[in-house]
């Protein structure tokens, strides 16, 4: 069965010391713990299955702490447009919020940003050349927001492409990142989003080590954009790890 | 939808004449049906519901409101329903509103009664709290999961389930002298009321193909419909609601004996329902 | 695996994961020692000359890494991934079945669940008076006599062409329209290549085709036509012919519901399987809709246990 088990994914010991250590020095102007308990670098428990719905190709639904992402996957099939011959396929990319996802009714934040970011953190994956002339759809629906919605939606995208027989280089896992002050604060929920100083959002394919997607908002120094890198693509290995082990399971229980 | 060739129609005409569907059902059978409650926890209530292939999700919340000005006694209850593209690409973007807004407009007229309030199946004076200052406004949404003909009985059913589920917070009103917009109120936390889900109907939708109707059609065989009309019937046997859908006209006779097969249809569904509710409430209670 | 759409209740669900569980295990007794491999995995290849990289595998710094998610298999020099949930994949001599979305000049366009639409020239095509000969302005116009749109028609893969579309052929007498009975779509990779795909089953009185492309045909027998017998049943106005009758159409729906049962449960389709599983139906006196039921679900699952641990049995004496 492909539910993977409950699992963090939070950094090596060393540096958790590290920077443990640097916090307590700055801990004198803000001393705040997180609402859910985890400490700073401590990414949400992940909870991600194949196979959601059965109509699709290919999909995948995670749960990351209270957020609920389903994506489906179509395709290839014949574009329905009327298009010029190309040697590469195309991806149409489409992300929805249900009407409940958020607290307040109706709040569907972001969606035509969110669909062209998750097609370019997307691309530098999936080899195009495999499909030409046909397009793959794939659809995310945000079942609830809480937080790192983007991020999710990313890795839940890979693993739903995976899942429907796409040809990638490789995962892409995603993970974002707050900053208060000094404190790096990773994968924060939406409370912790509404009030954040800036934040970081990386893309990554951790055995190609490329990034596909990286955004960033607020004021940084360089030392702290690369304090934050360093955190976040050690966070995507272990996320990448976790896609890997649930596809993996469905590999060995495959009944043939 | 796929077309079907002229062979497949005649045979599918065929099997519902000689009442074997081609999944073996007789005319006016269901698919198995399964439900699942509180599957969305930030909602008040919600429930799962899979007919055959068709899943629905709905989901209820109920926030704080002013009560409409025409009718201070009552709360507010909105619909709406949302196909999404999960269940198919045909639902992208403008593909699925169409089909939205009939589905919205036929579970409103079904569930809210006539326009004075009588015969809804949710009794809106229930929500009010304090008579022209404060109600209930009820929001609830529906979501296509997965497509597979008869969306509108799946989603009357989840909205009947979800509405057993839901917990409204007690709500004490603390009372003001000077009367005017603002009252305050404590929303209790703890207590819960639960909602009287006995008069809410079910709808059952009967399609026309060719010389006989049946029931819960799977998306072939609604591509197949020449006519088809949808009733609300409540625990009591009555009629609480009717559209008619599709295209061809309909003789008047043949219109009364379709509502009085939905009725006797009806029984049945009302039955597996209430005791997958109840299956569902007894799991809940065992596992909390 | 996917989620069930089926409620099942407390004993059932126990008994289906054991079920399964006894399908891993006896899979993992037979199975080679295929590697196992995600996106991105590296191939083991012992820096071998000359490896040819196959589907789904790509070089990346030096080494050979997967693009997909399956099972290792090596022939020879030739490495690729064999995806398990492939999606159809045509090979010539393919019989598929597929539906007529468009009618072009000289052609048919047939949707036949791959990533593209596949092509039925006119010319692969025999024509109702069964003369060969070439075809005429004529013929073209009369296309829509022979397919309209949104006919099930069968036919056999003929190949790729040089620009890249799929031609198939519908040559021979058993090829052709499909009429009364009912279409299935199962995901491909549930029907293996086999030698026969055309199935007569005579107790029932019916053809089952199994399309390698995951479109499964259940109807009733119709005799390869002949081309007098054709132009006699086009006299007869198309709602006077004669209707199917109750026993053949139960046994139809005996025979599909045994097909999605099996498809839902993810196991491989042959004759003998969907045939076991029908008679088994009839046998414990099962109403034709309770085979999608919970039980039989269940039932069903653990029967297929049995027949798999018999069949390691047998091969483990031979």
């Amino acid at each position: 069965m492909a539910s993977g088990p409950l699992e963090t994914y939070s950094p090596s010991q060393t540096l958790e010391r590290r920077h443990q250590q640097q916090k307590r020095k700055s801990f004198n102007e803000i001393d705040w713990a997180r609402s859910d308990g985890r400490n700073f670098h401590q990414c949400r428990p992940a909870y991600l299955r194949t196979g959601a719905t059965s109509s699709a190709s290919g999909s995948a639904y995670a749960e990351f702490g209270s957020t609920k992402v389903i994506v489906s996957v179509f395709g290839p099939r014949e574009s329905k447009k009327a298009m010029m011959y190309s040697d590469v396929g195309r991806l149409n990319c489409n992300v929805s919020y249900t009407t409940f996802s958020t607290s307040t009714r109706g709040q569907g934040s972001d969606n035509k940003d969110f669909s062209s970011m998750l097609q370019k953190a997307l691309e530098g994956a999936i080899i195009l050349e495999t499909f030409p002339k046909t397009t793959v759809d794939i659809f995310a629906l945000v079942l609830e927001s809480a937080g790192g919605d983007l991020p999710i939606i990313i890795s839940c995208a890979s693993l739903a492409l995976a899942d429907a027989g796409i040809m990638m280089y490789d995962l892409v896992s995603a993970v974002s990142l707050s900053c208060f002050g000094k404190n790096l604060v990773i994968d924060p929920t939406s409370e912790e989003e509404a009030c954040q100083d800036g934040s970081l959002m990386i893309a990554y394919m951790p055995i190609r080590n490329e990034v596909t997607q990286f955004t960033l908002t607020g004021e940084w120094s360089t030392a702290k954009i690369n304090e934050a890198m360093e955190l976040c693509l050690e966070a995507c290995s272990k996320l990448s790890n976790i896609l890997r082990s649930c596809l993996k399971e469905n590999v060995l229980g495959f009944t043939d | 939808m796929v077309g079907l060739s002229a062979g497949e129609k005649q045979f599918m005409h065929g099997g519902i004449a000689q009442d074997l569907r081609s999944d073996g059902r007789q005319r006016l059978q269901f698919r198995p049906i399964s439900i699942q409650t509180g599957v969305i926890p930030q909602a008040n209530g919600s429930a799962r519901v899979t007919l055959g292939t068709t899943v629905v999700i709905a989901s209820i919340k109920a926030e704080l409101g002013k009560p409409a000005p025409l009718r201070p006694d009552k709360g507010k209850v909105v619909i709406f329903i949302d196909c999404s593209p999960t269940a198919g690409p045909m639902f992208e973007g403008r593909g699925g509103e169409e089909l939205s807004s009939e589905l919205s407009v036929g579970l409103q007229r079904c569930l809210l009664g006539g326009k004075s309030g009588a015969g809804a199946g949710i009794d809106l004076s229930s929500l009010v709290l304090a008579e022209g200052k404060i109600c209930w406004d009820l929001y609830i949404d529906g979501l296509v999961i997965s497509s597979d003909g008869n969306l509108l009985d799946a989603l009357a059913a989840a909205i009947k389930v979800a509405l057993s589920n839901t917990g409204i917070p007690k709500v004490s009103v603390i009372v003001e002298a000077s009367a005017e917009d603002q009252l305050e109120v404590n929303v209790s936390d703890e207590e819960f009321l639960q909602f009287d889900t006995s008069g809410v109907p079910v709808i059952v939708t009967l399609t026309k193909v060719g010389r006989h109707y049946i029931a819960d059609a799977t998306s072939e065989e609604e591509s197949q419909m020449s006519s088809a009309v949808s009733v609300s019937v409540n625990r009591h046997g009555r009629v609480c609601g009717l559209t008619k859908r599709g295209g061809a006209g309909l003789d008047p006779s043949v219109m009364l004996d379709m509502i009085s097969v939905a009725k006797h249809a009806s029984e049945n569904l009302i039955a597996v329902l209430d005791s997958e509710i109840a299956a569902a409430e007894a799991a809940e209670d065992d596992g909390s | 695996m996917k989620e069930l759409l089926i409620s099942l209740n407390q004993t059932q669900k126990v008994r289906l994961q054991a079920a399964l569980q006894h399908l891993a295990e006896l899979a993992s007794q037979v199975s080679s020692s295929n590697l196992a491999v995600t996106v991105a995995d590296t191939i083991p290849v012992n820096n071998e000359d000359g490896i040819l990289k196959g589907h789904g595998t790509t070089e990346f710094d030096g080494q050979v890494v997967a693009t997909l998610c399956g099972i290792v298999e090596r022939v020879n020099k030739l490495v690729y991934v064999r995806t398990l949930r492939a999606r159809y994949k045509p090979e010539v001599g393919d019989i598929i079945v597929g539906r007529v979305i468009e009618i072009a000049p000289k052609r048919w366009r047939l949707e036949i669940n791959f990533s593209q639409d596949a092509v039925l020239m006119l010319q692969s095509m025999n024509l109702p008076d069964g003369i060969q000969r070439r075809r005429t302005a004529v013929d073209e116009l009369n296309m829509r006599s022979i397919f309209e749109e949104n006919d099930v028609v069968c036919a056999e893969v003929r190949g790729f062409q040089h620009d890249g579309s799929l031609h198939l052929q519908a040559r021979s007498q058993k090829y052709g329209k499909l009429e009364r009975g009912q279409l299935l779509i199962i995901p491909a990779y549930l029907v293996k290549r086999r030698k026969q795909h055309f199935h007569h089953l005579e107790q029932y009185g019916l053809d089952l085709i199994l399309g390698c492309n995951g479109f499964v045909w259940i109807g009733e027998h119709a005799e390869p036509i002949d081309s007098e017998v054709l132009e006699d049943r086009d006299k007869i106005p198309k709602d006077k012919q004669r209707d199917t009758p109750l026993e053949v159409r139960r046994n139809i729906c005996r025979i599909s519901n045994s097909v999605r049962l099996l498809s839902a449960l993810g196991f491989a389709l042959s004759v003998e399987a969907i045939v076991d599983t029908a008679e088994a139906s009839k046998s414990s006196n099962v109403d034709i809709k309770d085979m999608l039921g919970a039980e039989f679900y269940v039932q069903t699952a653990e029967r297929e246990v049995q027949r798999r641990a018999s069949l390691l049995r047998k091969k483990r004496f031979v």
